[in-house]
């Protein structure tokens, strides 16, 4: 059942958005997106900032949705959260699925609400057995309600606990197979995390299921000094950094060309400083294309 | 209770400055897990500042960088986030102004967040179809008495004993003129209101506002043109609903 679901998936979601570069959309660049000449594949935007019940935010992206395929990219859903994920969350998010039918619905590998209280972060799993099994109903109830699969994105993360029983990469590939869902591989975070807890990204690379994998994640990040160690930060301040560029031409010869997102949030540039860096992923997939022909 | 409850009751108690206690179980590597969480908290404290600086502009304009980073301190302690969209976050600021003693010297400051939040909601409300009238027309006899309108989705009222409006404009970004206000200039009273793209916010008379008012507290129409009246008795009542049908700020005419 899980198997045929995953296979009837991707094929048919993916249709809409191309294996080429798009941009996460934040609104100082609504004008850009409407009227620049330059434009990306796709966007993407995160579900969350357009849950109001109207205004002029939601009309420009219902305008937008009719120049570009659109992907949603949620941050708030909380799966990994002791309790079920907000019931009230969840409509907000199928409403605006109705609204904007995108090709795309993706969230998290976290969590974020605790008691009540919303971290607006994407707070560690603990990768265990159990965790594994409460992904895998919590998934495939959210994908029921939603009557489409998600993806889910490896985070960035700072710690890791010493009970884990999977690799972050084991943990992603077993609750793609067994809940249907896709994955999202966010190349900046793996960077970042890898560095962070001294992992080896071929290795992290390599336990990922390939046929799971339906998008790319590019972003910038910092580099936090702790006393005499490195923290690296995924602060999607500035441009994506050269390792992890290098690191995605790896990822492609690795599973091939998948719609990529350029993501930016704070300090945001200009949108001509975000097309060169779409036009610099969308290089890198034709030279793939070109090696792998 | 289980681990994953503790893990995430330790963690947010930690995030939100409640506690220091770290959850069990985290790897060091290097580095304290104290330091590992401070990150986690730096995140979720930079990232609700911001969230709150967005909504807030003219506050952190009035008061710096630096001291509403106290503001948003505090408030994140008192009224962290209850929803994962940050658009419903942040309501209670003028509550937490109100009694933050470090602000007192700017009576003023609770009132403009009031203004700010009145427009970050008119922002994002619900668009109003043209108004149907559908009561109206259905009904031959309608007894006034049974009749009230319908606000526009967006609009917000606002009493204060400062001159609101000047402050808000004088710290736009893009505002050019004189940048001082005459505190002493008095009060106002302001509807806040999305008629289509834009929010705009408006001084009103007294008669208007206390029928605004009146409506939006669930009164009839007539009470509510009563209201009007007594505080003005040349309001113009039918120009004023006419007007009031056109612009979209009188949604509908509905039975109580």
């Amino acid at each position: 059942m899980a198997q045929s679901r995953n296979t009837l998936s991707f094929g048919a979601v993916n249709a809409s958005i191309p294996a080429a570069a798009g941009i996460g959309l934040r609104s100082p660049h609504y004008r850009d997106a409407l009227h620049s000449p330059a434009k990306p594949a796709w966007l993407e935007v995160h579900s969350e900032n357009y849950f109001a019940a109207g205004g002029p935010a939601l009309r420009m992206l219902e305008s937008l949705r009719r120049d570009y395929p659109l992907s949603l990219h949620g941050v708030g859903m909380s799966l990994g959260s002791v309790v079920a994920p907000d019931g009230r969350h969840l409509r907000q998010l199928q409403q605006l699925i109705e609204r904007v039918e995108p090709a795309l619905v993706s969230e998290h590998l976290s969590w974020s609400a605790f008691g009540g209280r919303y971290l607006n972060d994407l707070a560690p799993i603990a990768y265990t057995e159990s965790a594994l099994a409460a992904w895998v109903r919590r998934v495939a109830q959210v994908q029921d309600f939603l009557g489409r699969p998600i993806l889910l994105e490896n985070p960035s993360s700072y710690l890791q606990f010493d009970y884990a029983d999977y690799s972050e990469a084991e943990f992603l590939s077993q609750l793609a197979r067994r809940s249907g869902c896709g994955l999202l591989l966010d190349v900046n975070n793996l960077y970042v995390s890898c560095r962070n807890h001294g992992w080896d990204t071929l290795d992290y690379l390599l336990a990922l299921d390939a046929g799971c994998v339906a998008e790319f994640h590019l972003a910038g990040h910092r580099r936090n000094r702790i006393g005499a160690d490195v923290i690296l930060i995924d602060s999607h301040d500035g441009p994506v950094a050269e390792p992890v560029w290098q690191l995605f031409r790896m990822v492609l010869q690795l599973f091939g060309n998948r719609p990529t997102l350029i993501e930016w949030d704070a300090d945001l540039p200009d949108w001509h400083t975000l097309i060169g860096q779409a036009a610099r992923a969308d290089r890198y997939m034709e030279q793939n294309y070109v090696q792998a022909a | 209770m289980s681990r994953l409850h503790d893990l995430q009751r330790d963690f947010a108690g930690f995030v939100f400055g409640d506690s220091s206690r770290v959850p069990a179980g985290i790897v060091a590597n290097g580095i304290a897990p104290e330091r590992r969480m401070a990150v986690y908290r730096n995140n979720t404290q930079t990232g609700l500042s911001q969230a709150l600086r967005d909504t807030y502009p003219v506050i952190n304009r009035l008061v710096g960088a630096g001291f509403f980073d106290r503001l948003a301190r505090a408030y994140i302690g008192k009224y962290p986030p209850a929803a994962a969209c940050l658009l419903e976050f942040g309501a209670d600021f003028a509550e937490l102004i109100a009694g933050f003693a470090a602000a007192a010297s700017l009576p003023y400051l609770a009132d403009v967040a009031r203004l700010e939040w009145l427009y970050h909601r008119a922002y994002h409300a619900a668009e109003s179809p043209v108004p149907a009238l559908t009561t109206l027309r259905d009904f031959n006899q309608v007894d006034c008495g049974e009749l009230t309108a319908k606000l526009h989705p967006s609009v917000g009222l606002l009493e204060s004993d400062y001159p609101l409006l000047p402050i808000w404009l004088s710290n736009q970004a893009d505002y050019l003129g004189d940048p001082h206000v005459n505190l002493d200039a008095g009060g106002c009273r302001l509807l806040v209101f999305r008629p289509q793209w834009d929010v705009e916010i408006r001084p009103l008379a007294l008669a208007e506002y206390h029928c605004l008012a009146a409506l939006a507290g669930g009164t009839g129409l007539t009470a509510a043109v009563g209201a009007a009246l007594a505080c003005d008795p040349d309001f113009a009542v039918e120009s004023w609903l006419l007007a009031g049908l056109c612009s979209g700020l009188l949604a509908d005419i509905v039975l109580l």
